[in-house]
């Protein structure tokens, strides 16, 4: 079977589609065959300066155009690109010996000229045409063919503590999984994907390769620009999280309440008027949240998968059933044991193993044939459509040898408008204690109160809550509570509120 | 200051917070995420909004002045520095500049 990724180093792609870039100041428009053309040019000039296949390079940068270039130039040369997540990683030197990187491009301005880091704006004029070529068609080293096997990208996982892992995807788990998405969402000519979160996660680069592959428009944006780039570009499809579509929601609700359009028009008014669906993925979407973009005229299609497997299931218009995250993908294999504990086995793994992880980290995760043990819970119905419980690391057992999964009875509290999170920790092997991260500041902790009350009541007696313990401040992702993809961290949670979880005379009593 | 960039901004911000406060009971200098509890994406869709209310195009700042805006006053004293061009000007800018 032809490879993607393969194809799209290999030939320019058909004209009459474009690549936009929206940063707040403005708009870069590119089509698609000059970003060949001009990823080649960028591709020749980085060999000229020593890069090799199999080399390293690194990016830490918010999204630009020069990020798309690097990218793709890497998967022309055979050159392993890492994605730095601004924030999360730093712009010094450190990173090039931590990483093994030939050359670390940034836009972190203090640290670009120090030893191979660079400033991501000489990008720009790496790859600009000489004015002598005749021929700029014939820009660029010949392309690299790729095995199944072979890596293009080193993913960092977002670790609750310590330094992130690094996971090389291969080619062919990018190959399976973009031909799998392609099959379920026929992305066409009248498609432009939007796509705002970092490029440094692999899988927003999967629709720049989806749009040079299967011929449609795709747009980037920055962060900050992402709400304006929706408007002015009318995206098709907007690549989210829960995160982001739980403020859009917010949004939607309070513009309709102050102006008087239905919530369907503000709505468009914020996606604009194309939208054929919005994807989520990465954490888990509330039903309340998947219900309410479906009641305004956007079908949202929520999907399961790790990191380390990649895309392993998906609701679309052509299978879709509310509370599964669709049927499992070609090529993916889920497993459950006796407990539901979910693992998957892929034809094309991403990887068998982690990179600066520490000791016994890849063996935890991978099984010796690279079957990827997920850590969650689940069933699969007889028409074949997935079920996440929750973690299997969120089953607590009680000293009574009774077993709870947690996550219902966070989503229960989470059903509050005035909580926003909800963890739970198991004090003594036998009362719950629930640490909320509120909607608001300060936090209503009659509410909060009521909502214990009201949850504990449908429970049984051992899954009752024993008391609550209100975050301040809120869980968020500067304060590292939260990670990029808008998730509490457990471990870090508990280390910050271990006092208050421990402490009996603390807290919301039930 | 324009008075209509701090009415529509703080009209926008109350209901985002999701507060039992007044428009016009929102401390100009309280931190935005510290004091307010507003995400870094609810900030993106409150600045977003309010420049449209106000006729001021987002394309006139960049990511590090939207980084820089900590407190409500960060805002409208920003806003208001570009509230008295035209609206067409606005559309104008907002239009892509394509490359």
């Amino acid at each position: 079977m032809e490879s993607i990724i393969n194809a799209i180093v290999a030939e320019p792609p058909e004209p009459g589609h474009r690549l936009r870039l929206v940063e707040l100041h403005g708009t870069q428009t590119i089509g698609l065959p000059e970003l060949h053309e001009t990823a080649g040019r960028l591709a020749g000039r980085l060999r000229e300066e020593g890069v090799r296949p199999g080399d390293r390079i690194g990016i830490l940068a918010a999204n630009c155009l020069e990020w798309v270039l690097l990218d793709l130039a890497a998967l022309r040369l055979g050159v392993v690109t890492a994605g730095f997540e601004p924030g999360k990683f730093e712009g010094d030197g450190e990173l090039l010996a931590r990483y093994d990187l030939e050359l670390l491009f940034t836009d972190r301005g203090e640290a670009a000229g120090v030893g191979g880091v660079r400033a991501i704006k000489e990008v720009g004029s790496l790859a600009e045409a000489p004015p002598h070529v005749a021929e700029p068609h014939v820009a660029g080293p010949p392309a690299v063919r790729y095995e199944p096997g072979d890596v293009t990208t080193l993913k960092f996982t977002s670790g609750s503590t310590g330094q992130p892992k690094g996971l090389a995807a291969s080619v062919g788990s990018i190959d399976s999984s973009l031909r799998a998405v392609q099959e379920m969402f026929q992305h066409g000519p009248e498609d432009d994907l939007f796509v705002f979160l970092p490029l440094s996660l692999l899988q927003q680069r999967y629709w720049i390769y989806s749009a040079l592959r299967y011929g449609h428009d795709v747009t980037v944006s920055t962060y900050e620009a992402a709400f304006m780039a929706m408007r002015q570009t009318r995206p098709t499809v907007v690549m989210g999280v829960p995160g982001f579509y739980e403020t859009a929601k917010k949004h939607i609700e309070a513009r309709a309440d102050a102006t008087g359009v239905t919530r369907e028009e503000a709505a468009r008014r914020l996606f604009g008027d194309r939208i054929r669906y919005l994807w989520t993925g990465s954490a888990p979407a509330s039903a309340a949240l998947l219900r309410f973009f479906g009641s305004v005229g956007l079908p949202i299609y929520e999907g399961y998968g790790l990191n380390e497997t990649c895309i392993v299931s998906k609701n679309h218009p052509g299978a879709h059933r509310e509370g599964s995250v669709g049927r499992v993908l070609p090529g993916k294999h889920v497993l459950l044991d006796e407990a539901g504990a979910i693992s998957v086995r892929a034809d094309f793994p991403v990887n068998t193993r982690y990179e600066y992880a520490r000791p016994g980290e890849s063996e935890r995760m991978f099984g010796p044939d690279g079957t990827v043990r997920t850590g969650d819970v689940g069933h699969i119905d007889e028409d074949g459509f997935l079920y996440i419980h929750g973690r299997a690391d969120d089953t607590l057992v009680l000293d009574n040898g009774k077993k709870i999964v947690v996550r219902p009875v966070e989503e229960a509290m989470k059903a509050d408008p005035e909580i926003a999170e909800c963890v739970i920790f198991c004090l003594g092997q036998s009362r719950l204690v629930a640490v909320v991260s509120p909607a608001r500041t300060p936090a209503d902790e009659a509410a909060i109160a009521a909502r214990l009350a009201q949850t504990n009541a449908a429970l049984e007696r051992d899954e009752r809550i024993w008391k609550v313990v209100i975050a301040d401040p809120p869980f968020t992702i500067d304060g590292g509570t939260l990670t990029s993809q808008f998730k509490p961290k457990r471990n870090r949670i508990h280390d910050l509120y271990r006092p208050e979880i421990h402490d009996s005379d603390r807290g919301i009593h039930a | 200051m324009p008075e209509h960039v701090e009415v529509a901004a703080r009209r926008t911000l109350a209901p985002l917070l999701d507060l039992d406060i007044a428009p016009d009971e929102l401390d100009p200098d309280r931190d935005l995420a510290a004091d307010y509890g507003l995400t870094s994406l609810n900030k993106v869709l409150f600045l977003t909004s309010v420049c449209e209310d106000t006729g001021v195009a987002l394309s006139r700042f960049t990511e590090r002045d939207v980084a820089r805006m900590h407190t409500l006053r960060d805002v409208t004293e920003l806003l208001s520095s570009h509230a008295g061009s035209s609206p067409r000007a606005e559309d104008d800018a907002e239009n892509e500049a394509a490359r």
